[in-house]
């Protein structure tokens, strides 16, 4: 009896005292993917991750539409994070294209993606809260969320899926008084994530829930290939924004969280101290902006990349490093596309992270890897 | 920091929160106020202005039924259809007008990019709410209507924190 049965499907032989568990995917604490444990009484044996409920094929619809009306869907991944998404995507357009961008358009984007970064972390985070039944910890975080949100709106006209970045800049300017406004609320934001610490951080309970538990080495973070927060969580100074700038990134001052733990506490406050980064690196874009100019480079209707060429390129989204790779041939479709997420690197290291946990630490392990199951699926 | 202090601040921290104002937007008393007249876009620059992405207009003066706008969305969302209207205007040889179906449109706005004779833009209009399927498609008569809408509420940062005032 060798047939193929889909995973955790087969019947298998165990030992009497292993119990297989499957979480998901319709488990609220799952996310739409299953968890499949193997227990042990009440500790974790194995643990086999299926994501895949969620896939719809971004890359190959990229295929059969061209380089502007790729931009609706291509953000579909991660709402919450649609212009980081998107920026890998619009990088690569424009060097397979060919154009320059102005440079009012550039400071624009670094604001509406360090924006987005917050929101989707901040989403992140209140799901964080309630997984480890802080309900004080989802209410706060999805509420404050609302300042950045409501930004985004005035500046791009939508709450999510955004589809502000194209090839050339950005669609459209500010609206009038928006740095004003911007500074204001960025800067009130800035003070309500500061007092997450009492509440949250610094709390005795979700210390001694967190700390020393799924502790990722520096070693194994680099071997397994994790990226974002993950990977300097265990202490690993790696930020894109900093390795390898773009756009302006390299004429602002980003400063890299790294905390040397590797431990699920480690892991749910360094996306805290990002943002805390982001705060200040959204203040250093307003006030270096330029006050006036172009924010877009006006494309022709149906761009085509030049001949048979390809390009990568990757930026730091919510989740980590996320790469773009485009193969034009040519045409007005791209050839091929092929997007490299974060949150499936940080999956990987899930089994290594449970075996020989409790059962019950399992949810704060699975969603302190920053994993967001739509974008893994893509 | 020992644990009954770390509890007695996170309790702290949650009881001044007592004397801080509400945030929540009770939304269909008070409605939030967008930035400008909704999303326009000037096809002489190519850049776009700022404002929500809501419900379209269609000003029938302007628009030549040249299907661009179609064109556009056949790879996001097929949403628009054109469509015969009865009114014969003297730009418009053909007489057809843009019909959008809110059932499929995900409000990207990349049809208001592709229109060249400034006669589509959209509105801050977002409350299409339908009793049928039928009752989402607008035809062009039901788009030339300028919405009304009674948007106030913004957000203000207090000493006492931040509310939809």
């Amino acid at each position: 009896m060798t047939e193929k049965f889909p995973p955790g499907l087969a019947l298998q032989k165990v030992d009497e005292r292993i119990m297989t568990l499957n979480v998901g995917p319709q488990h609220p604490g799952s996310g739409h993917m299953r968890i499949i444990v193997q227990i042990d009484g009440d500790y974790i044996v194995a643990c086999d991750p299926d994501p895949g409920y969620v896939h719809r094929g971004e890359e190959k619809m990229a295929e059969y539409r061209n380089y502007i009306t790729n931009i609706p869907h291509l953000e579909r991944p991660v709402i919450h994070d649609s212009c980081n998404v998107l920026y890998p995507y619009v990088l690569g357009v424009e060097e397979l294209v060919g154009i320059e961008v102005p440079e009012r358009a550039k400071y624009v984007r670094v604001i509406a993606s360090e924006l987005n970064r917050c929101i989707y972390t901040m989403y992140w985070l209140a799901i964080y809260g309630i997984f480890l039944g802080h309900s004080t910890m989802f209410m706060w975080p999805a509420g404050d969320r609302e300042l950045l949100i409501d930004l985004m709106e005035k500046m791009s006209g939508a709450r999510v899926t955004h589809a502000h970045f194209v090839p050339g800049g950005v669609r459209n300017d500010l609206p009038p008084n928006f740095e004003d406004v911007c500074l204001r609320q960025v800067n009130y934001f800035e003070k309500r994530i500061k007092e997450y610490s009492a509440v949250f951080y610094d709390n005795p309970i979700l210390i001694a829930r967190t700390k020393d538990t799924g502790v990722l080495s520096r070693e194994d973070a680099i071997r397994l290939g994790t990226t974002g927060s993950v990977l300097r969580a265990s202490g690993v100074d790696y930020d894109l924004r900093t390795k390898e700038p773009y756009d302006v990134y390299e004429e602002l001052d980003v400063h890299t969280n790294v905390m040397k733990e590797g431990d699920s506490y480690a892991r749910s406050k360094v996306p805290w101290l990002d943002m805390l980064e982001s705060c200040n690196i959204i203040r250093q874009a307003l006030q270096k902006m330029p006050k006036s100019g172009s924010v877009r480079t006006k494309l022709k209707p149906n761009p085509k990349g030049k001949g048979l060429n390809s390009v990568y390129k990757r930026v730091e989204s919510g989740r980590g490093s996320l790469g773009c790779y485009i193969v034009s041939d040519g045409k007005t479709e791209p050839y091929r596309l092929k997007l490299s997420v974060g949150s499936f690197r940080n999956l990987i290291a899930l089994p290594y992270l449970l075996k020989g946990e409790k059962l019950g630490n399992m949810p704060s392990v699975y969603w302190s890897l920053n994993y967001w199951p739509v974008e893994a699926d893509r | 920091m020992g644990t009954a202090t770390g509890i007695i601040r996170a309790l702290n921290s949650g009881i001044k929160h007592i004397a801080i104002k509400r945030f929540t937007l009770r939304y269909p008393e008070e409605k939030l106020k967008f930035a400008g007249d909704g999303y326009q876009f000037d096809p002489s620059t190519g850049v776009g202005i700022a404002g929500l992405k809501g419900r379209h207009m269609l000003f029938h003066d302007h628009c030549t039924g040249c299907q661009l706008c179609s064109i556009a969305c056949e790879g996001v969302a097929e949403a628009i259809a054109m469509v015969k209207v009865p009114d014969q205007q003297k730009q418009n040889k053909k007489s057809i007008m843009p019909q959008i179906d809110y059932g499929k449109c995900v409000f990207c706005g990349l049809c208001v990019d592709a229109c060249p004779f400034y006669a589509l833009y959209m509105t801050n209009d977002y409350e299409l709410s339908s009793f049928s399927k039928e009752g989402l498609i607008y035809t062009p008569a039901q788009l030339q209507v300028k919405p009304y809408v009674a948007q106030d509420s913004e957000i203000q940062i207090t000493s006492r924190g931040a509310t939809h005032g």
